[in-house]
Formats: C-alpha cells, sequence, structure tokens
C-alpha cells in the first residue's frame, strides 16, 4: 500500500500486488482541466485548494470584519441592526478560525510536509482528497444559513443555553453545529492521515530530530486535533439534540448545568488556539535560519517547546472561564497553569532571536513578515499572561483588551507566519515568486492597518468597553478609538488588495514571461523541499533522499574546508534534482468529493427535512461502496515501465553514504 | 551566481533605504496618535474601569497594574531586542556573499537562562495572584441581594426582614449603603449573563442553575454604571445597569419607601392610566398592592419576569438602564417614556413574538391612552434620593 525503497530503522510496509487493477469501478484518467483537480489526489493540488479555497472565507471573514467595524465606526451605528451585527460577528469568528487560519495551516502541511520528509504523496491520499472536500462543503453548508433565513447568532463560542432553540428559534445555531461537524471531520480525516504520513513515510535517515521544525509543528498539531475535535464533535452533538431532537443538555430546567458546555468547547478551544498557532511558529523557524543564513538557535529546545505548548494546552482551558463560577482553587489552579504555558512560548521568541542574533539577515518579504510575527506574538502573548492574572482577568474578560489580545495573537502572529509562509514557498508551488516590491507594500500597509486596528483596542478595552455590543453610547467615551480602529481596519483592506494585485499582476507576469521561472533553490533554503525544482513536479522527488543532517540540504550545499571553515561547495540549483523522472503516481478518484457531498445533504436534511437526509445516506454509503471497490490503480495508466529508463549515476544525490536510493516504485493509493 | 546574490544585495539595500524615511514617518505618526489617544483617554465614560472606587476594584486594579507593569518591561526588552537585531545584523551591501556568518547551533546555558528567567517572573506574579484569588472570592459582610440577570434587564431583590422572602424587587438599579460590602447571589433566569459594575469589582457571571456569590461595596455615595458583559442574545449591547450608593440615612429611608405598596390614584387621568395598566400591562408587570398577578414568574416571558414597577420613580432610568427616566433639569422623561410604551420593539432591539421583551402597543393604544398610562405611572414614587450627575 506505500512506499517500497528500502528504509533501515523505519517501518517498512508491504506494497501489496501492485498490478491489481481489476475492480467494480474505473478510476479517472488523464484528468485535464476542472477534472484534473475535482478528482485529484495529490497533495500539492489538494494543498493549492485548501489554500484557494481558505482564502475566499479570508475574503467573506474579511467583508464581515469590516461590517462590524463600520457599524462600531460612531456611537449608536446604524450600519447594522443587532441582529445582523450578532450574526455577523458569530460568523466572522466561526469564519476566520475554522475557514481561513485552520484551513491555510492544512494548506501548507498538506503541500509542505511531504516534501520535506522526501515522500511521494502523503499516506491516504483519497483520505486527504475526502478532507478538503468536507472541508469544502462544510464552509458552503455553514453560510448557506446566510440564504436560509439567518447566521448563527450565538458566538462563535456558542454559550448554552442561548444556543438552544428556546433563545435562538431560527436555524442558524443548527448550521452552526452542523457545519463545523463537516469541518471537523474534515481536520480529523486530515491529521490522521498527516500523523501515519509523518511517522512512517520520513526518508531514510530523517530521524525525528533531523526533521523539519515545519514538519515537526504540524506533527504535534495534529496529535491537538486528533485529541481536541473529539471534544467539540460530543458537545456539537449535545447541542444538535438539544435543537433537533428535544434533548435536555442544556436545559436547565431539567436539571442541566450550561457550564457543561463551556467546558467541552474549551477544552477542545484551548487546544485550538494552539492547532492555530503552531504551524505559523513552525513556518518562521524555517525562515528566519533561512533569511539569517545561521541555523536555527536551539532545535532541540524549539522543538521540545512546541510539543511541551502541546501538552500544557491541555490544562489551561478554564481560564476562559474565570468569571464563569469556578471557584477560587479552580481559578487559583488554572491561573498558574496558564502563566507556565508562557514559558516554553517566551523561549520560542528568545530563540528565534538568537538565530538571527549575528545573522546576515536579508529583509526579503517572508523574513519581514516572519520578525513581525516574532514582534507582534510577543504582544499578545504578554496581554495574555496579564489575562493570566485572574482576578485582572474578572476585569479585563469579554472586554476589547480580550479581542485585541487574541487579534494579536492570531493576525499578528497566525496570519503573519502565514502570509510569511506564503511568499516563502510561492515558487515551490507556482514556480515564480511574489513580487517583492508588491509584497513590501502588502506587508508595510498591513503592519500599519493592523496596529491600527487592533492596538487601540487595548485601550478602549481598558476603558471598560464590553466586546459583542452591537452599539455604545455618545456617553460611554469610545468615540476616537472606535473612529481609529474601523479606519485601521480598512487600512488592511488596502493591504490585502495590494495582496490580491501582487497575485495576479506576479501570475500574469510569469505567464507573459516577464516574471522569470525561479531555480530549484531561489533562497538559498536549508531543507530538501528546494531540492527539488520549482514548481514541484508531479512526482515530487526523482530519487528518494537519504537524510544525514539536520537542515540537510544546506549542508549539501556548504561543507567546512580543511581549515574548519564552513565554504559553499555548491550550488543549490546544481546539485538539485532534474525532476525529469515520471514514476507511478496514484490514480486520481471520483469518491472523496462524492462521499464528501453526501454529508450536506444530511445535516440539511436534519434542519428541514429527513428525506433529504435519506438522499444524503444513500450517497454516503453509495460512495464508500464505490470507494472500497475501486481499483488501486488506474490500469491505463501504463507503469509497467516505469523506471527502467533512468540512469541512477547521474542523479543520485551526492554525499550520501547509503546508496539505497531508488526510483519510488510505487505511490501510496489511499 | 555570486552576480546574482549581489542583484539581489543592492535591491534590498535600495528598499532598506525607501524604509527608514517610511519607519520615520511611521513613528511620527504613532507619536501624533498616542498624543491624540492619551487626550481622548482623559475623556473617560461612564463605565470606567480605570478608575476603581470599591475595595475589590482598587484591589484588582494594583494587580492588573504590577502585572501590566511586568508585561511592558518583557515587550520593551524584546522590543528592544529585535530592533536591535534588525539594525545591526542587516545584509550590508559590502558584506561577501560567500562569507557566512557565524553558524552558532544554540547555547545551553542561554537557553537555560530565559527559561529559568520568565519562571522566576511567573513563579512571582503566581505568589501575589493567588492569594489575590481567594481574597476576592469569599462572600461580602453585609447584607444579602439577590441579582437576577434575564433577557435583557437586571432585577434586584432584598429580603429586608429575612424571612425568606423578598420585601424589596426593583429594577436595573442596585441600591446599597455607602462603606458596606454588600453579599450579591447572582443568578439567571434564561441564558448566561454577567454582572459588571466595573468601579466597584470585576465580572461574575449570571447562569442559570446556579447560584454565584460575589461583592461590591463604595466608600463614597454616588451612581456606578455598569453592563451585561457576557453575550445573552439580541439586545445584549443594551442591558445596563447602576449601582446607586447612598448614605445610611438616604438608604433607610429609601428601604422604607419600597417597602410601602403602591395606592390606587385618585385624579381622573392618572385613574384612567390604572385602569388601562390592568388591562394591558399586569400580565408581565408587577406593582406591589395592587397588580401582583404576574409576581412569581409568568408564562407570557421566557425568563418568567418583566420589572416590578411598584416605585418606578424612584429610578433614574428605565428599560435596561437604557434611557433616563428624569431629564437634566429635574423633570420626568416623558416622551422617552411614552415612546417606549407605544413601541418597545422599535426602542430596543427584542423579539416579543419569541416572548422576548415587551410587545409593541402602537396598534393598542390610542394616543391619550398612552398620556394617561405615562400619567399613572408618574404616581409611582419618586423621585430618586440621587440623580446622575
Amino acid at each position: 500500500m506505500a512506499i517500497t525503497e528500502e528504509r533501515p530503522e523505519i517501518l517498512e510496509l508491504e506494497s501489496g500486488d501492485t498490478s491489481f487493477s481489476t475492480g467494480a469501478f474505473a478510476r479517472p484518467t488523464n484528468a485535464s482541466g476542472w477534472r484534473a483537480w475535482f478528482f485529484t489526489v495529490d497533495h500539492k493540488k489538494i494543498g493549492i485548494m485548501y489554500g484557494a479555497v481558505a482564502m475566499f472565507w479570508f475574503l467573506w471573514g474579511g467583508v464581515e470584519a469590516l461590517l462590524i467595524r463600520a457599524q462600531l465606526f460612531t456611537p449608536n451605528g446604524t450600519v447594522l441592526t443587532a441582529e445582523q451585527y450578532n450574526q455577523i460577528f458569530t460568523m466572522h469568528g466561526t469564519t476566520m478560525v475554522f475557514l481561513v487560519i485552520m484551513p491555510l495551516a492544512a494548506a501548507f502541511a498538506n503541500y509542505i510536509v511531504p516534501l520535506q520528509i522526501g515522500a511521494r504523496d502523503v499516506a491516504f491520499p483519497r483520505m486527504n482528497a475526502l478532507g478538503l472536500w468536507l472541508f469544502v462543503f462544510g464552509g458552503i453548508f455553514l453560510n448557506l444559513s446566510w440564504f436560509l433565513g439567518g447566521g448563527p447568532d450565538g458566538g462563535w463560542f456558542a454559550y448554552a443555553p442561548n444556543t438552544g432553540v428556546t433563545f435562538s428559534p431560527g436555524a442558524g445555531m443548527d448550521f452552526y453545529a452542523l457545519g463545523l461537524q463537516i469541518a471537523g471531520i474534515a481536520s480529523l480525516v486530515g491529521a490522521i492521515n498527516l500523523i501515519v504520513t509523518v511517522l512512517n513515510m520520513r526518508a531514510p535517515g530523517m530521524t525525528m530530530l533531523r526533521m523539519p521544525v515545519f514538519t515537526w509543528m504540524i506533527l504535534v498539531v495534529q496529535f491537538l486535533l486528533l485529541f481536541a475535535l473529539p471534544v467539540i464533535t460530543v458537545a456539537l452533538i449535545l447541542l444538535s439534540f438539544d435543537r433537533t431532537f428535544d434533548a435536555n443538555f442544556f436545559n436547565v430546567a431539567m436539571g442541566a448545568d450550561p457550564l457543561l458546555w463551556q467546558h467541552l468547547f474549551w477544552i477542545f478551544g484551548h487546544p485550538e488556539v494552539y492547532i492555530l498557532i503552531l504551524p505559523s511558529f513552525g513556518i518562521v523557524s524555517e525562515t528566519l535560519p533561512v533569511f539569517s543564513r545561521k541555523p536555527l538557535f536551539g532545535y532541540s529546545v524549539i522543538v521540545i517547546s512546541g510539543a511541551a505548548i502541546g501538552f500544557m494546552g491541555w490544562g489551561v482551558w478554564a481560564h476562559h472561564m474565570f468569571v464563569s463560577g469556578l471557584g477560587p482553587v479552580g481559578v487559583a489552579a488554572f491561573s498558574a497553569t496558564t502563566m507556565f504555558i508562557a514559558v516554553p512560548t517566551g523561549v520560542k521568541i528568545l530563540n528565534w532571536i538568537a538565530t538571527m542574533w549575528g545573522g546576515n539577515l536579508r529583509f526579503t518579504v517572508p523574513m519581514m513578515f516572519s520578525i513581525s510575527l516574532v514582534s507582534m506574538f510577543t504582544i499578545g502573548g504578554l496581554s495574555g499572561v496579564m489575562h493570566s492574572v485572574a482576578p485582572a482577568d474578572t476585569q479585563q474578560t469579554d472586554t476589547y483588551f480580550i479581542v485585541a489580545h487574541f487579534h494579536y495573537v492570531l493576525f499578528g502572529g497566525a496570519l503573519m507566519g502565514l502570509f510569511a509562509g506564503m511568499y516563502y514557498w510561492w515558487p515551490k508551488a507556482f514556480g515564480y515568486k511574489l513580487s517583492e516590491s508588491l509584497g513590501k507594500w502588502h506587508f508595510w500597509i498591513l503592519l500599519v492597518g493592523f496596529n491600527m486596528t487592533f492596538g487601540p483596542m487595548h485601550i478602549v478595552g481598558l476603558q471598560g468597553m464590553a466586546r459583542r455590543h452591537s452599539r455604545y453610547g455618545p456617553e460611554d467615551g469610545f468615540d476616537f478609538w472606535n473612529a481609529v480602529v474601523t479606519i485601521g481596519a480598512f487600512v488592511i483592506l488596502i493591504g490585502m488588495i495590494v495582496f490580491a494585485v501582487n497575485i495576479v499582476r506576479s501570475w500574469l507576469g510569469y505567464k507573459a514571461g516577464t516574471i522569470p521561472q525561479e531555480p530549484a533553490d531561489p533562497w538559498d533554503a536549508r531543507t530538501i523541499e528546494w531540492a527539488i525544482p520549482c514548481p514541484t513536479p508531479e512526482h515530487n522527488f526523482d530519487y528518494v533522499p537519504v537524510i544525514t543532517d539536520i537542515d540537510d540540504f544546506w549542508h549539501k550545499k556548504y561543507q567546512p574546508d580543511e581549515n574548519g571553515k564552513l565554504r559553499k561547495i555548491a550550488d543549490g540549483n546544481e546539485i538539485a534534482q532534474k525532476g525529469d523522472q515520471s514514476p507511478h503516481l496514484p490514480s486520481p478518484s471520483y469518491w472523496p468529493i462524492v462521499l464528501a457531498a453526501g454529508l450536506p445533504l444530511i445535516a440539511l436534511g436534519l434542519i428541514y427535512n429527513l428525506w433529504v437526509s435519506g438522499i444524503g445516506l444513500v450517497l454516503l454509503l453509495g460512495a464508500m461502496f464505490g470507494w472500497s471497490l475501486e481499483p488501486a490503480t488506474d490500469p491505463n495508466a501504463g507503469h509497467d515501465d516505469h523506471g527502467d529508463d533512468h540512469d541512477p549515476d547521474t542523479n543520485a544525490p551526492d554525499g550520501d553514504e547509503g546508496g539505497d536510493a531508488e526510483v519510488a516504485e510505487e505511490a501510496p493509493v489511499g | 551566481m555570486s552576480a546574482r546574490i549581489n542583484k539581489s544585495t543592492n535591491t534590498t539595500t535600495r528598499a532598506a533605504g525607501k524604509r527608514h524615511s517610511l519607519m520615520g514617518r511611521l513613528i511620527r505618526l504613532s507619536g501624533l496618535l498616542l498624543t491624540a489617544g492619551a487626550l481622548a483617554s482623559c475623556a473617560t465614560g461612564r463605565i470606567d474601569p480605570t478608575n476603581p472606587v470599591g475595595e475589590n476594584a482598587k484591589q484588582i486594579d494594583g494587580i492588573m497594574r504590577l502585572s501590566g507593569y511586568l508585561a511592558t518591561a518583557v515587550g520593551i526588552f524584546v522590543a528592544v531586542a529585535v530592533v536591535l537585531v534588525i539594525v545591526k545584523f542587516r545584509e550590508r551591501p559590502d558584506d561577501d556573499p560567500d562569507e557566512l556568518p557565524e553558524q552558532i547551533h544554540g547555547n545551553k546555558k542561554a537557553e537555560l537562562t530565559w527559561t529559568l528567567i520568565p519562571v522566576v517572573m511567573l513563579v512571582f506574579l503566581a505568589v501575589v495572584t493567588i492569594p489575590g484569588v481567594f481574597d476576592l472570592s469569599g462572600k461580602g459582610d453585609g447584607r444579602t441581594i439577590k441579582v437576577e440577570g434575564q433577557q435583557w434587564w437586571w432585577q434586584f431583590s432584598y429580603d429586608v426582614d429575612e424571612d425568606g422572602t423578598d420585601d424589596i424587587v426593583t429594577a436595573n438599579e442596585i441600591v446599597i449603603p455607602v462603606g458596606e460590602e454588600v453579599n450579591l447571589e447572582i443568578q439567571s433566569n434564561d441564558v448566561i449573563h454577567s454582572f459588571w459594575i466595573p468601579q466597584l469589582n470585576g465580572k461574575k457571571d449570571a447562569v442559570p442553575g446556579r447560584v454565584h456569590h460575589w461583592r461590591i461595596s463604595s466608600p463614597v455615595p454616588g451612581i456606578f454604571y455598569g453592563e451585561c458583559t457576557e453575550f445573552c442574545g439580541l439586545s445584549h449591547a443594551n442591558m445596563q445597569m447602576r449601582a446607586v450608593v447612598l448614605s445610611d440615612e438616604d438608604y433607610n429611608n429609601w428601604v422604607r419607601e419600597q417597602l410601602a405598596p403602591a395606592t390606587t390614584p385618585t385624579a381622573a387621568a392618572a385613574k384612567r392610566g390604572y385602569d388601562l395598566f390592568g388591562r394591558h400591562c399586569v400580565s408581565c408587570h408587577v406593582v406591589n398592592g395592587l397588580y401582583e398577578s404576574a409576581a412569581g414568574g409568568n408564562a407570557n416571558l421566557t425568563s418568567g419576569y418583566a420589572p416590578n414597577l411598584t416605585h418606578l420613580m424612584t429610578r433614574t432610568s428605565f428599560a435596561g438602564a437604557l434611557f433616563e427616566l428624569y431629564k437634566d433639569d429635574g423633570s420626568v422623561n416623558v416622551a422617552d417614556l411614552k415612546e417606549w410604551i407605544r413601541n418597545a420593539p422599535g426602542q430596543k432591539p427584542s423579539r416579543p413574538d419569541n416572548r422576548q421583551g415587551m410587545i409593541s402597543f402602537a396598534e393598542t393604544l390610542s394616543d391619550s391612552e398612552l398620556d394617561d398610562l405615562v400619567t399613572y405611572l408618574m404616581t409611582l414614587g419618586g423621585p430618586p434620593p440621587l440623580m446622575p450627575s
């Protein structure tokens, strides 16, 4: 079922009979055009689609943010009604968390992780496609609510019992509960897939402590997803049962305690914060060394602190509940644990600064975004420490001080890191760099807009402006800073328009030939995804790389001379693979998208008419049936002659003592 | 190869020059903003956590400032380090592109140091915080007041003779004697709300099915503003409250007045209003001594309660403390009161069709009937012991 090359020290998987090609249903062949995308199982195409769809939702979540800010531009704003405002802030948060940052991280994880570990694809390519389509349909389903009576109106953390049918009679909260359920399955499928991939499919020699930090952080995140998602799944099932079948999980009159929801939500919700931020920590741990021309300072400490954050992240959830009546013992305990999660986070910040210290800093756009993560996230982290002081939190919680805090973490941290990653890996995915000059405009406008938007929120928050209020009065004294904040939000919009222009212009320039195709290693980078051409060939690696070092690719380029002084011995672009092999790849499949389409139908039926659920169920089961009876490979792919025409000596990587590099025989089939 | 690197180096340098001027402008701009902001911050509003008055609020303020200073110090340290790195270690045009900076993979001592220093700082913070948590958690030693949140207003009940039944039930304004740490029993009649009068103490959630103890006090008389801070549905933004802190004498007078039941009006207009009230309002509202059918919760509202109006005119505000009951000159704000009764959902977002909030009487009551009703309401006690300044 997987790669068959020899892998000392690593679990070897049996490939099975690869000539097996009989099945009830043929696989799509020679897919091109839209079919090449809709039925693909290629981790790179899937990664790009994750990114593209997430950017669409980013646009929509941004529009929601601007509507919120337009409403709060002046006291007693009349842009939105209270009802619209409540729905829009609920969906702004839900969209940005579940449909933007998580899938953007998934985009990078899908695209980059297999490349960083020298794999041909993920372990289960069809499941990977299933995850993508579940995310796509989950997002569409959530937003269908806008056209069917109004969006969810309970806030993104949807505290019971305000979300029950008594208090929220519209269908919005049903769309929330079921839509997140669908998106949750997407993340769960992806998590299992990536864990198996990272644990089993690393190139020979890539021990866990030679793994690039980005891959490490993605691995930690997948474990967090694996354990956190079941908790919110349970919570959402309880909510759906309450709403759909009149169950009494959150019915106080029947003896329920509404704090059950809060505990379940935040046991998911706090690890979720690390799910959102750790991928970006991984990204800057790649970019900072490359653009400082120094190795990461304290690789193992950064890896271990990332894992420590992953563990400690499970023990801090109740700091979201300091005023909900936990009692002083609980509050004190969670106050202390929350303080101490700042330690591994702080270590990371200082190690990144130490990475840059003494370096030779190249201020490319990805570097600028990375440094802004280090500084902006620090502000968010420090205000987080202020919240951990529980008595102070009783004044800060549910004010704009909190809103400022988590936007510094999620925008200043997670998004800045993701932008860094986009500019950094863009040539690897598309073959050309985004314009550096437009990129710098994007960066500076965004940085100014970001601080104008979220900086003053600290002030109005301390002045007592409560979040989730659809209006404030002229007597409240919040006018000035709210006006600044709203202007800042539109500055962010300008920055994002520059980014969009950059994407379009760079693409057109590349098509027209005015923007060059980049060589394999445009940044003088360190990890092995830069040892293959830009854009990545469909099969990734001609040969399975053999890893001998952390930052293996860099060590192929730089070696100590006779005096022990590091010298450049090879040009990355010259030692990079030529990408002229065409090994056999997993065949596309119809079934992931068909199977994924079944779930929103089932969910719609649960809200409106169970017959629709029946149709969805038939689709789901039919797709499972088709999936299992699908032939392992496309019989027409003509892969019998693969690997026979290459000369192992011309392209074999330099300097490896393993000598067992060979063309991967068989890619995984999922 | 080296030509390529040189080229990119030059680009970087030019961009760096540009960035300097841009950075200068940014610094000037942010300086301007900060000055303007400092001025704007002086004009604080009614909700004002930055001016703590109550003992608890002051204690919280002290801990918060400490954590704030600590965070600021660390923030400045990191900012300086980042700026230093950017300035000192930027690639320069005369750098040899083949010359690598010293390759440092880590330094155990340094890393141990910057692990331990934060640990020490956080232990210090925890040592300050945790006793504070316990200090602030106890019951108040003064009288007990029941606080009930519901969509979208607050009810306060006083058991004056401590016989287990509420003797005073009022809305939106909690009246307390000066210098006494009153013991609040915070509850909710529908969804989760949060009780917050920041100048007196931090927040405490009102969770249905639970009783949360909290306390507030003020060493000086005055009116302190607060609001609901846990999202509670449609009109969350309009669920405000006030704490009215009275001298002992004023407080005792207030209690005496509140204990007295309402009396039937005699003047003609008020009498007509009284009858209208009996026809249209009593399915939800209570007036002690006259209309008590709605007491103890009723099925017309999801929360079961509407404000008790017995001594309406002793309050300074109405409708979730959203509107002033009196104008600046001390006369009753008749216009807003009448408009509120005519069309409450138009004045404050609510959902009476789902039993959340007051219904509209625009179709039911004529203009003169509304006038009569307001005239009746104006007989219900008053004026308040303390007016907003």
